[in-house]
């Protein structure tokens, strides 16, 4: 079997796809869109403002309930800076992180903008000091989690 | 409840791709292998146990039914990420210990060799409401992780790079592992920046290949030679990483599924000091900071002391051998990889490594890390059954 010319068939997936979101994140980009703020959901069993905003509290298993706005102003928690193109990813170098809005209990992910990222290693060892961000809107915000990213301070 | 045993390991080398074998083939060949070993024909196996993580990898839908095996026997799928190998093996010995089956066959299939960029296919396991829109993939979670490990317990880019240095000369001694590259840290730290502060040499590789291991019940162990599943824990947390960032009593860093895990495989096997009663650990670790993040949720060292513990692997060599494989940063076939650690501490107590094998081990640790985190396994194997 050693001689034999090895088949390969090409194979493609370009399946369409609608994602629905639900009655609580569709809430929640609403209030992005017509409002340029970001609401969080409490969870009456452990109190925690949870953001992005959700209906329920996965570690509790309770609805949540009053829903609170948050930021916008808040602390950069954890980053990463990349740095290399990826197939269908954006293009690098980027600044990603987890910041913890004012009046949050959790993190949300989004880009980081406002560093000069041509020493990669120097911008890395400034973010990684908590360092205070705020929300910066699109001029257009169509109702996306990408209405939004982070602007150092 | 029975105790269960490995009698039966089949692993085909894991590589890039695996042109001259289709899905069927790799998996029947770790399966004939792991059947062969444990002198076992698939008439005597009364359950099937399949692992196979998101069908995107490979671009084939239902991918398990490529793995049918003999005739008339229950079959069920698993997926739960990163540990689907670990929670398929724990599927089938849940079947042995129930009293309901003598001997299971569990396999993991990896075939992301046919897809042409898995990070594309990895950003789309993310949540298509809130976290699609972002360069989330398999590496830049794990960069968010390490960022946090080395603003809050001090680990420097060098820590990183010692771990997967190390990792690269194990796979080296390891005909099975997909990398062979003798590498030092110095070329980790050189190598090109991913996401920081992940550099290529640190990530692991895409691999594919298949793993097999026959699990059997104590009565038909015999004269086979076992590795016992000593303890076994599979323990879930919550999926957003937000989320654990600022949680009190347990950060998205402090992996509170491993070390529950850990606790409750531990408290089985009757393990009360892991460093000295634990000889080698298989750590599902596909970069390095994952690796730092397992070694106090194992039990080894506090957090606060990781940097110093990987210091300190380089002299003290009393302490646990760490993936004498090469671990995932030498191959990580993703569906496989959390049931090749269990197939790799299962040969190290049954002292067939070959050139991997470590000198006197009675008891190994074996982990799986699924998702962001939100699934982990600890499985303890060693060559007697609990008392």
């Amino acid at each position: 079997m050693s001689d034999v010319e090895l088949v390969s068939i090409p194979g493609l997936w370009a399946f369409n796809y609608n994602y629905f979101a639900g009655a609580n994140a569709s809430r929640f980009f609403n209030e992005l869109k017509v409002n340029r703020r970001i609401m969080g959901t409490r969870c009456p069993s452990c109190e925690r403002v949870l953001v992005p905003a959700r209906g329920f509290c996965d570690a509790c298993m309770e609805y949540t309930t009053d829903w609170k706005a948050v930021g916008p102003e808040g602390t950069l928690e954890t980053f990463t800076i990349v740095a290399t193109q990826f197939p269908g990813l954006p293009k690098p170098p980027l600044v990603m992180a987890y910041v913890t809005l004012d009046g949050a209990d959790t993190a949300l992910i989004n880009l980081v903008y406002g560093m000069d990222l041509s020493d990669i290693d120097a911008a890395a060892q400034k973010l990684n000091k908590l360092p205070r961000v705020t929300t910066r809107f699109v001029d257009d915000p169509k109702g996306r989690i990408t209405d939004f990213s982070f602007q150092l301070l | 409840m029975s105790q269960v045993a490995i009698v039966g390991v089949g692993q085909t080398p894991y590589r890039r791709s695996h042109p001259e074998k289709s899905s069927r083939e790799l998996i029947w060949w770790a399966a004939k292998e792991a059947l062969n070993d444990a002198g076992l024909g698939i008439d005597a196996i009364d359950v099937i146990i399949a692992g196979v993580a998101p069908d995107a990898l490979a671009g084939e839908v239902s991918v398990e039914r490529s793995g049918m095996m003999g005739i008339g026997k229950p079959f069920i799928r698993v997926n739960t990420g990163g540990v689907t190998g670990s929670s398929a093996v724990f599927a089938g010995a849940s079947y042995i210990k129930a009293g309901r089956a003598k001997a299971v066959l569990v396999f993991a299939l990896e075939r992301m060799g046919q897809a042409s960029s898995s990070q594309q296919v990895f950003n789309t396991i993310f949540d298509p409401v809130y976290e699609k829109d972002f360069p989330l993939t398999t590496i830049t979670m794990a960069a968010l992780r390490a960022s946090m490990l080395m603003r809050l317990y001090g680990y420097a880019p060098r820590h990183w790079a010692e771990i997967a240095a190390r990792n690269a000369q194990a796979a080296r001694k390891n005909p099975l592992a997909h990398l062979h590259n003798d590498i030092t840290p110095e070329d980790v730290l050189k190598s090109p920046l991913l996401a920081w502060p992940i550099h290529r040499y640190e990530a692991c590789p895409m691999s594919e290949g298949a793993c097999a291991l026959v699990l059997v019940d104590k009565s038909l162990v015999g004269n086979r030679k076992p590795a016992w599943i000593q303890g076994a824990a599979s323990t879930s947390d919550s999926y957003a990483m937000g989320d654990r960032i600022r949680r009190k009593g347990a950060t998205l860093v402090d992996l509170l599924s491993l070390s529950m895990s850990a606790k409750r495989a531990y408290a089985e096997a009757g393990v009360t000091k892991p460093v000295k009663e634990i000889r080698v650990a298989e750590l599902y670790s596909a970069f390095s900071s994952a690796e730092a993040m397992a070694y106090p949720a194992l039990g080894f060292c506090e957090s606060a002391d990781g940097p110093r513990f990987v210091e300190a692997q380089a002299t003290d060599k009393s302490l646990p051998v760490f993936n004498p494989s090469g671990g995932p940063q030498g191959a990580n076939p993703v569906s496989a990889t959390a049931m090749v650690r269990i197939a790799e501490a299962a040969l190290q107590v049954r002292q067939m490594a070959g050139a991997r094998q470590v000198d006197g081990v009675e008891r190994a640790v074996a982990t799986g890390q699924g998702g962001a985190t939100q699934f982990s396994t600890v499985c303890v194997v060693g060559n007697k059954p609990n008392t």
